[in-house]
């Protein structure tokens, strides 16, 4: 043809386009699996399953569509010998073919993950763990409820040097209450259920190794809850903006054997008071809607 | 339609040419991102050598950078302000704004947008909303840090962080006026595409360009007012004490704040209810560049045009309902959550309908390598890469682990950032023969293609890794998780990429720049395209064509029709 533009025709570009997209499916992809989710330590395994799934599905889609792509650039680069291109535009048979697919390719996925995700926001089990995390600019306090397994009322004009979580020591509720500040420790195979609120700004406790994250919001209670099935000791972070600080609100979680938990919790939390427990308190969760 | 000899302020200055509104625009787009350009280089610079002193930084930054290691407040003003100015100020204004306007007068076959006036007024309502986002660096408490989202209270209560003093106010002042202005501009998209287009010229015949911002235009009326109602009310809130976002009992400072009643969470409906749409106002327009780049170098045509016309309707469409996908894990009740998963993960059908055509368009083609079809190979590849990770992050459940993590942060830059800016770019090197009646450099492209190509791929496919090893967002340092610490090589890697990456724009803005008075003499139709607006001259004058403004005959995409002698056939010939 005449009136190419000056150049265009250099086999080099096109080849060269083929390798490279070629050769960062090929490096980015070796790369991926060297990086895997942090070491699970929680009953939400399933979750990791259907990431692999996802996974396998579009790293396939990813590979497979670029080693198509450097091919036909390869293959219908402007300088082949014989070159032609072809008025051909329109094929119902095949935009039908991608559009069918492809929703038939996500149908299963959506369908998996909400059926997951109901299994993850739904009711903790009755047997759980209670402990409220309260998110302050920049530090978590975890407030057990005692003996009574009731949270005292806060009073937010009650926060002080030395009452991070604004109890109200006048609730009966509140009188086996204690607080640990960056510290989190729950038992191993029990589920654990953490009500969280907030102080001032919007935190959210992300806890990597048991593929949990939920948002603080101040004025409401949220909440999620998790088996842990592993031992051991965690880095708790946060994952939402809060402020200068953000990167260093770190705590840790301690998942202890059910005896070391109990042997703790009698070294560590103080004594249960007498009838402690006033039917009459405040039920110490809000809806988190 | 007659156009008066005109002097230097009308011409250049409040010119209510259509074309020169939109070289203006590029000029303020492209300074604006390449101050978001150097805020990156600055954010990277932290991640990759943490708390490292640059003394001298410290000439330029004298607080933020005080003996010249980064304090942790100026870090998030960095990150807030790049993101604000990247996504509004260049990736909005320049493929939309700039482009929209340059674009679909010629390519409709009219002589202006519908109201110049208006058009005009639109730009020097953003000129403002600019300088406003750009002096938020210098005043006390420097720029605004709650992040580009700014959910309250960060940005609500002053005390909770320095940048939510003045430097907030400012950032919401900035972001009226960019709201206003586009309004203006989303209004006179859609009354120009509807009523100036030439004879012949059915909807059905229009370039995909044009869909795209016809679209964009409709999306941008219908989203832009929540941001600017959002933003309002967090003024009122800031600064005449109501409660719209902030509820009772925050404590911050030794101090309890008077406010009661409001819910952080209304922020971040309002915000995302623009959000999102946001993205595709920035992504519809790359893709209908892409479309239109590649019939024309593949001397193809493209690929199910009517497909790509309703893959655009659907996306554009679609685009309303998936706001809650940013809140899976925020509190919202956990049942919206899982209706907003159907319909995000129903966006990634017109997608694939779009990648595939774009395949197809590809093979069987006479592929010609110029910078703009480079890009234009950049966009596809990029887009399928970016689209299928948000596929990961559609499904809530799998959210749960990848939220605010790098893993996002990757998506988001390939999808929205990387195929908006690869598009624009494919489109400068596209119609800048139309823009300045000269051709850009080639040599001068294909480097800048070659080198932005590779450096976007090794900045931004390695933070994948990142966030799936679990590392956050907006984290001034990961070492201090002792689990991030191993990952320090791959954000070293990615900020030496980073730094290779903002290198290689500098020889775009001077190939840009210099092209404008050296760059070879244009010819009116220097690809042998067939679209409209390659009738008009080669540096059409207000007004855009001399004589009658040709009829469309067909679509814009006959190329290498059987039996014809040339291998296209202009849109305006019978």
């Amino acid at each position: 043809m005449a009136d190419e533009p000056k150049g265009s025709r250099g086999s080099l570009q096109g080849i060269a386009m083929a390798v490279v997209i070629w050769a960062i499916v090929v490096l980015s992809s070796l790369y991926y699996v060297r990086y895997g989710v942090p070491e699970l330590a929680s009953d939400r395994g399933y979750l990791d399953n259907l990431y692999y799934v996802i996974l396998g599905i579009t790293g396939a889609a990813y590979i497979l569509y670029q080693l198509a792509l450097g091919y036909v650039i390869y293959r219908y680069r402007g300088d082949r010998p014989g070159a032609e291109s072809s008025y051909w535009h329109e094929s119902h048979k095949l935009e039908l073919t991608w559009t069918i697919g492809t929703a038939a390719i996500l149908i299963p996925i959506v369908f998996t993950g909400l059926i997951y995700w109901d299994r993850v926001r739904g009711p903790a089990p009755d047997d759980a763990v209670t402990v409220m995390a309260v998110g302050a600019q920049f530090q978590w306090d975890f407030h057990y409820p005692g003996a009574d397994g009731e949270f005292g009322r806060f009073d937010p004009t009650l926060y002080a040097i030395d009452n991070q979580i604004g109890l109200d020591e006048t609730d009966p509720a509140a009188a086996d209450d204690w607080v640990l500040t960056n510290q989190l420790v729950i038992p191993v195979n029990r589920p654990a259920r953490i009500l969280m609120r907030s102080k001032d700004v919007q935190h959210a406790i992300f806890l990597p190794n048991f593929r949990v994250k939920q948002d603080l919001v101040p004025g409401m209670t949220t909440e999620v809850w998790f088996t842990p099935v592993k031992t051991g000791s965690y880095e708790v972070a946060c994952a939402e903006l809060c402020g200068l600080g953000h990167y260093r609100m770190r705590a840790f979680l301690e998942v202890m054997e059910e005896s070391d938990y109990q042997q703790w919790l009698s070294d560590n939390a103080p004594a249960a008071v007498a009838d402690a427990a006033d039917p009459a308190a405040d039920p110490p969760t809000a809806s988190a809607e | 339609m007659e156009h008066e000899k005109q002097g230097f302020v009308s011409r250049y200055i409040f010119s209510f040419d259509h074309k020169m509104i939109g070289k203006q625009y590029f000029t303020l787009a492209m300074s604006m991102g390449f101050i978001g350009g150097i805020l990156a280089v600055l954010i990277r610079l932290q991640l990759g050598f943490p708390s490292q002193p640059w003394p001298f930084l410290e000439n330029l930054f004298p607080v933020g950078m005080a003996s010249g290691i980064m304090t942790p407040e100026f870090y998030v003003s960095l990150f807030t302000m790049h993101g604000t100015i990247m996504v509004f100020f260049l990736l909005s204004l320049l493929p939309v704004s700039g482009f929209g306007n340059f674009l679909i007068p010629l390519q409709i076959g009219a002589r202006d947008m519908a109201f110049p006036f208006l058009n005009m007024l639109s730009f020097w309502t953003v000129v403002p909303g600019a300088i406003i986002i750009i002096i938020s660096f210098f005043v006390e408490g420097g720029a605004a840090a709650s992040g580009w989202t700014a959910y309250p209270p960060l940005s609500g209560i002053r005390s909770a962080i320095p940048g939510s003093g003045l430097g907030q106010t400012l950032w919401l002042v900035g972001m009226i006026f960019f709201v206003a202005s586009f309004t203006m501009g989303g209004l006179n998209f859609v009354v120009t595409i509807l009523n100036l287009r030439t004879k012949g010229l059915r909807m059905m015949r229009m370039p995909l360009t044009t869909w795209a911002q016809f679209v964009v235009g409709i999306l941008g009326l219908l989203s832009f007012p929540a941001l600017a109602a959002g933003a309002l009310l967090l003024t009122f809130d800031r600064s005449l004490g109501t409660s719209f976002f902030l509820p009772a009992g925050i404590f911050i400072g030794d101090t309890l704040m008077p406010h009661e009643g409001g819910t952080p969470l209304l922020w971040q409906h309002l915000f995302w209810f623009l959000g999102h749409p946001e993205v595709y106002i920035i992504m519809l327009p790359a893709m209908g560049f892409t479309s239109d780049i590649l019939a024309t170098f593949c001397r193809r045509p493209i690929f199910g045009y009517r497909s790509m016309v309703y893959a655009i309707m659907a996306i554009g469409t679609l685009s309303f309902l998936v706001w809650g996908h940013h809140m899976f894990v925020s509190g919202m009740s956990p049942f919206l959550g899982s209706l907003f998963v159907v319909t995000t993960l129903a966006i990634a059908i017109p997608s694939a309908v779009k990648a595939f055509n774009w395949l197809f368009t590809i093979a069987r083609a006479r592929i010609q390598f110029t910078s703009a079809s480079l890009f234009g190979l950049g966009v596809v590849s990029l887009f399928v890469t970016g689209g299928l990770t948000g596929i990961f992050l559609g499904t809530n459940a799998v959210d749960i682990q990848l939220h605010d993590t790098y893993f996002v942060v990757g998506h988001f830059h390939f999808i929205m950032a990387g195929a908006g800016l690869f598009g624009a770019f494919g489109a400068v090197y596209y119609w800048y023969p139309k823009m300045f009646g000269r051709m850009l450099s080639e040599r001068l492209g294909k480097i800048h293609f070659w080198i932005t190509f590779v450096a976007y791929y090794a900045v931004f496919f390695p933070m994948h890794y990142l966030g799936v090893s679990g590392m956050m967002r907006r984290i001034y340092d990961p070492n201090v998780y002792e689990f991030l610490q191993p990952l320090q090589p791959v954000n070293l890697f990615i900020t030496i990429s980073a730094f290779v990456l903002f290198a290689g724009q500098l020889v775009f803005i001077y190939n840009y720049f210099v092209s404008m008075r050296r760059g070879a003499p244009a010819t009116a139709n220097p690809w042998n395209a067939a679209g409209l607006e390659w009738s008009a001259p080669a540096h059409p004058g207000h007004g855009n064509w001399e004589g009658e403004i040709p009829p469309a005959h067909r679509w814009p995409y006959d190329y290498s029709e059987p039996g014809k002698k040339r291998d296209f056939t202009p849109q305006w010939e019978a």
